[in-house]
């Protein structure tokens, strides 16, 4: 009876691809990614996209020991690393925006008008060592954390073992609630930072430092070069389609309704310039 | 810090952070145990109560106790909140209706046996309890162990309550969390390896303690 | 000694069943009485109530004509103390017999308990088991220890809930023996026992209670 019903599904049911897809929980937790899937969803009918979200580091190691189709993260340093060896291949940039420096509204460092990154860093640096600012970091090798790293080296210091810097070892958002209970500053993503801010889950911190190269974040898609078969030829598509006129378009307005602003910007129109940006991030933190 | 270093630092807290919440956890879990082990109506409703609450996630009390020792939660002022004290506050919760069920267990046979015997005997309440919690010393250890393992296996707690705070609150099972979100599955393995053999090695110990103290 | 009981009511915390049921009954120094019936008539229950273990839910229980239950805890207890249940199935603590034996003597805080319990030990003819740990026990020998212990307090009224169960011929002769000594020393005895036993007749009984369904009928 089994095996007979079995044979039925198997016969009726059209054959659905399933592609998996392993992303970083910041990006997922924007929504972009299931949206833009669904719309390529709406047109092809035999492909449904499964979301793994993960640290930057797992996403990869993911896609390393194949358990992945394709992946879709923002940590140019540890993309470069695995595009040479070979494990994921097509790179695409497909949105980007901007790493924020958040902290208390009163902002005891003082950032605010910060000529750079590096200077606010100095002088939150400054602050910790008066014991007047804390810092809380990632620490977990993500591709936020990794970017917070570069910004303490352009700034010439390493804030490593100080008492005001600690490192939390966690996500975007835990890291948030974090500094938020601790009065402490934080570098953070755009998106994490502001949906926290919407569910009322921060009510001290602020943006205090935006834009600027130091602070662009990258976001790319790749295809896992040991993924083959259909699954693979969706998994290119989809990037195309990331990356192409529609799925730009959904990129650019992504997020107005919910926050009164797109979470990200298109990548298509700055493209050439946006790779060479990529480049000195993946050469420059090695 | 070596990596070396660095895994025995977070060895050590683990040890110390869980086994302080245990203890902790027992000076209350065994005296209600023993309250518990009698029949009794309101007895057996808060005794189904632990059972069912055995199972909690511990994300779940993370949580709950987060909301407590938040800056702007009701016990805010105690500063609790990513500290080792506050991790062990929770494992000790966590740990206490594990605790009580199953001493309550082993407690419930020795008050109808060695309690009644010392009483029949002539024993006051005191000596009779004495007696019973004495006999019963070996299932109350185990426990208690159950509990430690419990405590010392746990994430949620560590996580929510602990922040995983490099050189403050990392506990093995927040740094094999980081590892794997990391994509450092050995390390993850090794530091795994470590939780299980401190398990083992404790409840083993243990055995070894009561055959010393004889039959 | 003398403990009575008047119309006594039982029933066990969180059961709404009764297991005894309006009992009279009264035991005293120097007399053996009998208590008989099928199992789970209440026999054990009513023992536990004699030895001032249970309270009952309603009726009451006189110790040398006191009302036992309303009394204040020291005396309740020095009461208590002058009679001694012993289980049917022996309860033992670990550690060796002696140390058992003495258990009785050291919660009372009797100086010399161990010597006390040795005495016992050879005056019933077990001396041979004090330095056996409890594990190391047959059925029969765990059985005749815990009534050993019990002998060891010298009690006024013993309380033995079927004694003959785990031993063989020689070892219920032994108990006989015992119990006749006891008997002429004036401490009062209750036996219960599921089935009548020639044995126990020997010991000079004086009365017999039977028991079914948690009430009391004199023979």
């Amino acid at each position: 009876m089994i095996a007979l019903g079995l044979t039925a599904y198997w016969m009726f049911t059209p054959h659905v691809v399933r592609v998996r897809i392993s992303t970083t929980t910041s990006l997922y937790q924007t929504g972009l990614l299931d949206r833009l899937a669904e719309r390529f969803e709406e047109k092809h009918h035999h492909v449904t996209f499964e979301f793994i979200a993960v640290g930057t580091g797992r996403a990869l190691k993911l896609a390393e020991r194949g358990d992945v189709c394709a992946v879709f993260v923002h940590a140019p340093r540890l993309e470069e690393a695995y595009v040479e060896r070979g494990v994921i291949v097509g790179g695409r940039i497909f949105a980007y925006n901007y790493f924020v420096i958040v902290g208390p509204s009163s902002d005891p460092a003082g950032i605010r008008g910060s000529e750079s990154a590096a200077e606010a860093f100095r002088r939150i640096y400054r602050a910790g060592e008066g014991g007047r600012a804390l810092f809380v970091s990632r620490g977990d090798n993500s591709g936020t954390h990794v970017r917070e790293l570069s910004i303490w080296r352009l700034a010439g210091l390493d804030p490593q073992g100080r008492p005001w810097y600690k490192e939390a070892g966690q996500g975007m958002a835990e890291t948030l609630v974090m500094a938020d209970e601790m009065m402490a500053y934080t570098l953070s993503d755009i998106s994490t930072f502001l949906s926290l801010k919407e569910k009322g889950r921060l009510t001290n911190l602020e943006v205090l430092y935006s834009g600027g190269e130091e602070l662009i974040n990258i976001y790319s898609a790749y295809v896992v070069e040991s993924c083959g078969g259909a699954e693979r030829m969706y998994a290119e598509e989809f990037i195309e389609f990331a990356a192409g006129p529609e799925g730009q378009e959904i990129v650019a307005s992504y997020g107005e309704e919910e926050f009164g602003r797109p979470l990200f910007s298109p990548a298509a129109s700055r493209l050439q310039e946006l790779k060479a940006l990529w480049e000195k991030l993946a050469g420059a933190q090695g | 810090m070596s990596i070396v270093e660095e895994v025995l630092e977070i060895t050590l807290r683990s040890l110390a952070v869980s086994g302080t919440a245990t203890l902790l956890a027992s000076t209350w879990s065994v005296p209600l145990a023993y309250i518990l082990a009698k029949p009794g109506r309101l007895r057996g409703l808060i005794a189904s109560i632990l059972e069912a609450l055995v199972g909690i996630p511990t994300v779940l009390l993370g949580l709950a106790l987060y909301m407590l020792f938040s800056r702007s939660g009701v016990l805010g002022f105690l500063h609790l909140l990513y500290t080792a004290k506050a991790i062990v506050v929770g494992q000790a919760i966590l740990v206490t209706p594990l605790i009580t069920v199953t001493a309550c267990r082993v407690l419930k046979s020795a008050r109808e046996s060695f309690e009644e015997m010392a009483l029949a005997l002539g024993a006051d309440d005191l000596q009779a309890m004495a007696i019973a919690l004495r006999e019963s010393l070996p299932g109350v250890a185990s426990s208690v162990v159950m509990g430690f393992s419990r405590a010392v296996g746990e994430l949620g707690i560590a996580l929510m309550l602990g922040g995983n705070i490099r050189g403050a609150t990392r506990v093995l099972t927040t740094a094999i969390a980081l590892s794997v979100s990391m994509g450092e599955y050995d390390l993850a393995l090794y530091l795994g390896a470590i939780l299980v053999a401190i398990s083992v090695l404790v409840s083993v110990t243990v055995k070894l303690l009561e055959e010393v103290q004889g039959p | 000694m003398i403990i009575e009981l008047k119309g006594v009511w039982f029933a066990y915390p969180g059961s709404r069943r009764y297991a005894l049921r309006g009992v009279h009954m009264r035991v005293e120094g120097g007399r053996v009485v009998m208590i008989e019936g099928p199992n789970g008539a209440g026999k054990t229950t009513l023992l536990k109530v004699l030895a001032l273990l249970y309270r009952p839910v309603k009726g009451a229980v006189l110790v040398n004509g006191d009302d036992y239950w309303s009394l204040d805890p020291r005396t309740q207890l020095s009461l208590r103390r002058r009679v001694v249940y012993v289980h049917e199935r022996p309860i033992l603590l670990r550690g060796s017999v002696l140390e058992n034996v003495a258990l009785g003597l050291k919660l009372r805080g009797v100086p010399g308990a161990i010597s006390g319990a040795l005495e016992t030990l050879r005056a019933m003819g077990l001396e041979y088991l004090a330095e056996r740990k409890w594990r190391e026990l047959s059925a029969g020998e765990a059985q005749l220890v815990s009534i050993a212990r019990a002998v060891a307090v010298q009690p006024e009224l013993l309380l033995l809930d079927e004694p003959m169960a785990h031993l063989d011929e020689d070892r219920r002769e032994l108990l006989v023996e015992i119990l006749r000594e006891l008997k002429s020393r004036g401490v009062g005895i209750v036996v219960a026992s599921h089935w009548p036993q020639d044995e126990l007749l020997r010991i000079g009984i004086d009365r017999v209670v039977r028991v079914v369904g948690g009430e009391v009928r004199a023979l």
